[in-house]
């Protein structure tokens, strides 16, 4: 392992990563400032200060110290839990598509709010959390043991694929058995929405957020380790099985507080990692971790702007649109990820009978079946540069977010002579 | 062969006997008084307006997401394709909504909900091909890319429902699939459209067949393989088109049934099509009529009046269970 090639390495890394947190504050502060200042009535920037200060004594004061600013916080806080949990998914399944959609942990926490709901079942505020809870973690750990915990991505999520279309079924039930006004408030929760949402919701998901974020901080390191599979994190000194079923614990608890006030808002914890990961391809979990959360925040609230103005008079849920525009936007990450390796930088000298890059190759599962077996792969690495790397496995580290994290490993195998 | 024939043609008759004493509105007792010439006019009423075109409509949806499901899966190659996951029945479902939302269809011009329906489905399969790529060598990949643009078009579904919220309820029924309330206009729109492009899946048994083998060795009998695809997948849409305009997105028939058929029949298409379509009628119809059975004990358990299970939530079970035995059964040469 050269010095060389090291620096070489993280110099790229470095230079993408610098536009990510501009980026993250340019968005963060426009979603901020349209979803304080547009809308009925609208108030210019200039008067939002005086608007905060007067408090209840005006309408603007009311409007956006009691409505518009606790919304925000909500999308926030929610879009930077639902990142993290993404993350966290992804990281621990080792599969770039498992997000809570995929894996019936979404749904199985509307099915825990929905159905006191519907069944006109009367439930303080304070347990509904523990409902949902308990519904997330009944999905989820029904998808896992039916699939089985080692085995591949693709098997995993086609059993969440219908665990969840079971779950939905049953909500699907529920809704058929609701009356008109239940239907329409239990069909706009199910598609995550934001609106009339109060201070009171926002404290709601603080003690939650207290249990999590330690357990957070805990568990990320493990994460990077278990990236490296399972028999490698075992050698290392990790407990495989038993730190998977923390991080997805850690995951549930995340996922469901926020299911529980504001619905499934699809598809963040999908794109979220995904764009950290675009931003910087070098890191690790540790440090993706914030930056997850981060652009969680970031597509929250700029979904919610279009949820509330697109469409004036109807307010649409801002799960719809970050299902609109987050699964094309995730998909196209992913492409572009598996891409961008097919024209490496620099090219080794003296190397003829290059390997052509794989036609076509899937972003999702293809390069997930292969990051499980390369985990053994200490794959960021090349070789000393005067060996003259093999092309193949130069292609390889660059492949994005299904990549293993760096490894110093104190001799490269290759996939070959396993 | 002729008697697994005979037994499944027999099952369907017990479903659709089943079908028409299940219900609430009358006895089993009455129903034979019925049909032996007595009984009232309101009887007969229920039985010959509701209760008949009811059963005739399950039984043609079935048949019609049956043989697409095991067109589509033979002509892609894929045990884990199905209208479903292929983006097509979430595209037909956005077509007729839309078409519904925006008054260009209703129930005054049924077929513009079948033809907006066909649109649609064809728009989702044409998404998933944009998205999974033309390969589909990886059976469980393309299923996970039709998941995803199951999702963008269900969001799309979501916001047409909420800027048009029209009669939400009835629509929700119809995301999920019902017969509930199915009558003689309904099934006159259903039959000539179903008839048809089974009839054309018939011909088309032949090369499917070929095409189960692979496109090497079809291309070496002479087929033209793109073709004979392409014709496939439109004849699929066209099916599950039909069906989904009918009784709504019933969910993973079309999944569920073609594995029963290829168990029963066998690989060749030529028996196994119309098996498909007998076992698919089968299903939708058992399901319907233990919809039927079960709503009653359902609703007293849970104090609501009057509830009625819709039967595409028992079909959506059914095959999520089988959707596991398949993903189960084989874990190492697709997954």
């Amino acid at each position: 392992m050269s010095v060389h090639a090291t620096t070489h390495d993280a110099e790229p890394a470095a230079r993408s990563g610098r536009w990510q947190l501009p980026a993250v504050l340019a968005l963060l502060a426009a979603a901020s400032v349209c979803a304080l200042t547009l809308g009925t009535p609208y108030v210019p920037l200039h008067r939002l200060p005086a608007a905060l200060t007067a408090g209840d004594g005006t309408l603007a004061g009311i409007v956006v110290g009691e409505l518009r600013l606790p919304r925000l916080a909500l999308a926030l806080l929610a879009g930077a839990c639902l990142g993290a949990a993404g993350l966290v998914l992804q990281e621990a399944l080792r599969n770039p598509l498992a997000v809570p959609e995929m894996l019936g942990v979404s749904s199985g926490a509307a099915l825990g709010v929905a159905a006191p709901l519907v069944l006109a079942v009367a439930v303080p505020a304070a347990v509904q959390p523990l409902l949902a809870i308990g519904g997330a973690a009944l999905g989820g750990a029904l998808t896992l043991l039916a699939a089985g915990l080692g085995r591949s991505p693709s098997a995993v999520l086609l059993t969440g694929a219908a665990v969840a279309a079971a779950l939905q079924a049953a909500l699907l039930v529920l809704m058929v058995m609701a009356d008109q006004l239940d239907l329409q408030l239990v069909y706009r929760y199910l598609l995550g929405s934001l609106s009339a949402r109060t201070w009171e919701d926002v404290t709601g998901l603080w003690p939650w957020l207290l249990v999590a974020l330690p357990a957070l901080v805990l568990c990320a390191p493990v994460l990077s380790v278990l990236r490296l599979g399972d028999a490698d994190a075992e050698a290392l000194g990790v407990r495989a099985r038993r730190a998977r079923s923390a991080a997805l614990a850690v995951a549930v608890v995340l996922i469901a507080p926020v299911t529980a006030v504001c619905g499934p808002v699809a598809w963040v914890g999908f794109l979220a990692p995904h764009l950290a990961r675009r931003a910087l391809p070098a890191a690790d979990a540790v440090r993706w971790l914030p930056w997850s959360a981060a652009w969680g925040a970031v597509v929250v609230a700029v979904a919610d702007v279009p949820a509330r103005l697109a469409l004036a008079p109807v307010e649409t849920p801002a799960g719809a649109w970050t299902a609109l525009l987050g699964v094309p936007a995730g998909v196209a990450l992913m492409r572009s990820g598996t891409r961008a390796p097919k024209r490496p930088r620099r090219r080794p000298r003296g190397c003829s009978g290059e390997r052509p890059p794989a036609p076509g190759r899937d972003p999702g599962t293809g390069r997930a079946v292969p990051a499980v077996r390369d985990a053994g792969t200490p794959v960021r690495r090349t070789p000393e540069p005067s060996a003259g790397a093999p092309p193949g496995d130069r292609d390889r580290p660059r492949a994005g977010a299904g990549a293993p994290a760096p490894a110093h490993r104190p001799e490269p195998r290759s996939e070959e002579s396993r | 062969m002729s008697r697994r024939c005979t037994v499944l043609v027999a099952l369907v008759v017990v479903c659709a006997g089943a079908e028409l004493v299940a219900g609430r509105g009358m006895s089993p007792a009455a129903v034979g008084d019925v049909l032996a010439g007595g009984g009232t006019s309101t009887e007969r009423h229920i039985l010959f307006h509701l209760r008949l075109p009811r059963m005739l409509v399950a039984l043609g949806a079935g048949a019609c997401l049956g043989v697409a499901g095991l067109v589509l899966q033979s002509a892609l190659r894929n045990p884990l394709a199905g209208p479903e996951v292929t983006g097509v029945t979430p595209g037909a479902v956005l077509g007729a909504v839309t078409a519904t939302g925006l008054g260009l269809a209703g129930w005054e011009s049924p077929l513009a909900v079948v033809v907006a329906a066909c649109l649609g489905g064809c728009a989702g399969a044409a998404l998933l091909w944009l998205l999974a790529g033309r390969g589909g060598d990886d059976p469980a990949r393309t299923a996970v890319h039709g998941v995803l643009v199951s999702a963008v078009l269900g969001g799309l579904t979501a916001m047409v429902l909420l800027v048009a919220p029209g009669e939400l309820g009835s629509v929700v029924q119809w995301l999920v699939g019902t017969t509930e309330g199915r009558v003689w206009q309904h099934w006159h729109l259903l039959w000539p459209w179903a008839l048809a492009w089974t009839a054309a899946a018939w011909l088309l048994a032949g090369p499917l067949t070929l095409l189960r083998c692979g496109d090497d060795m079809a291309g070496a009998a002479g087929l033209s393989t793109g073709r004979a695809r392409r014709l496939a997948l439109l004849c699929a849409v066209a099916l599950t088109s039909g069906a989904v305009a009918a009784v709504g997105a019933l969910g993973f028939v079309g999944l569920l049934v073609p594995h029963l058929a290829l168990a029963v029949f066998g690989a060749d298409l030529r028996r196994s099509l119309p098996g498909a379509a007998l076992a698919g009628a089968l299903v939708v119809c058992g399901a319907d009529a233990a919809a039927q059975l079960l709503s009653r004990p359902v609703a007293s358990a849970l104090g609501a009046g009057s509830l009625t299970l819709p039967v595409g939530a028992l079909t959506t079970c059914a095959g999520a269970v089988l959707l596991l035995a398949v993903v189960r059964r084989a874990p190492d040469r697709t997954f």
